[in-house]
């Protein structure tokens, strides 16, 4: 058996070289500190920005917004967590309350946090439909995540990818643990059948605009 | 959510199965490996293939932790200008658009 993931972000935020240095001269006020840590960061801030509002223009007003804030804040970082985990902390925070404010959006993540029997998966142990080939590819999967519902999707993003703890979750999210872990599993079967007819599966939401890097 | 401790392993039925299953993957480890499943698995084909395929979706889904999307310029630069603004403000000077 597999041991539990490690509560918080997987161990996956190792320090950066650099990276300290970087935030110690942030916070004098060193604009070559600022740029530094934006250039580390920016792609991992903007890339959740985008799984979690599925819009590349939106995506990029919250990462500047993260920014700004992380900036104005820097001087409060302690260092008691790793810094990418309090980034994403606060970048988590900001597209949620975002959401919120947008008012409309608050009312579809709500129908999604407990969504209607029409938006639920369907139970389909018996289903003759096509079964994954027992891998997926990331690009497939990613596209599958953005047709999500909205709470389906920010589960998912936060806990499966993220790694963020049920708890946590539930905080951020103000709904109870027992919610948060049930629309994972939801979230989950909606993906099983959205990959089981990848064909039908929209374009990701960055093709038009921003760019990817070729890995 | 349900009690993991009531499950009869040796009994279960599908549908005991589907009630139990966002438990069962919660509790951690890989469940088709699992050999408190084994023999439900082996007699019922497509719980194993459920089980298979959301193993794969979790897996995958941790690879996608790497970013592989980047902003554009254009938010640097504004974010850039806002600092040197209130830097401005402050009454120090920042050139952040350096």
């Amino acid at each position: 058996m597999q041991s539990k993931p490690t509560p918080g972000l997987f161990k996956r935020n190792p320090p950066i070289a650099g990276e300290a240095e970087a935030i110690e001269r942030a916070k004098l006020g060193d604009p070559d500190a600022f740029s530094k840590l934006y250039a580390l960061h920016k792609r991992r801030v903007y890339t959740l920005c985008l799984r979690m509002l599925g819009n590349v223009s939106e995506a990029e007003d919250m990462t500047q917004e993260a920014f700004l804030h992380l900036f104005r804040k820097l001087g409060s970082f302690r260092g008691e967590s790793a810094f990418s985990t309090w980034l994403h902390r606060l970048t988590v925070n900001l597209v949620l309350m975002h959401l919120r404010k947008k008012g409309l959006q608050l009312v579809s993540l709500e129908e999604t946090i407990n969504p209607s029997e029409e938006d639920a998966p369907k139970r389909d142990f018996g289903s003759r439909d096509p079964q994954l080939s027992g891998s997926v590819d990331r690009v497939t999967l990613e596209r599958a995540v953005a047709s999500l519902p909205p709470g389906y999707r920010m589960v998912f993003v936060l806990h499966d990818v993220e790694g963020f703890e049920h708890n946590e979750i539930a905080t951020m999210l103000e709904c109870s643990t027992g919610n948060s872990k049930s629309q994972l599993h939801k979230a989950r079967l909606r993906l099983r059948e959205l990959l089981r007819h990848p064909e039908q599966l929209p374009p990701p939401p960055q093709a038009s605009h921003a760019r990817e890097l070729v890995q | 959510m349900s009690d993991l401790g009531s499950i009869n392993f040796d009994a279960l039925t599908p549908a005991e199965f589907e009630q139990h299953l966002p438990d069962l993957f919660l509790a951690g480890g890989k469940l088709s490996e699992d050999p408190r499943l084994t023999r439900f698995l082996s007699a019922n084909p497509d719980c194993a293939a459920l089980v298979r395929d959301l193993e794969t979706i979790a897996e995958t889904a941790r690879s996608l932790f790497e970013p592989v999307h980047e902003p554009s310029d254009a938010v640097w630069s504004n974010i850039a200008s806002k600092l040197a603004e209130e830097a401005g403000e402050d009454g120090g000077v920042t050139d952040l658009a350096g």
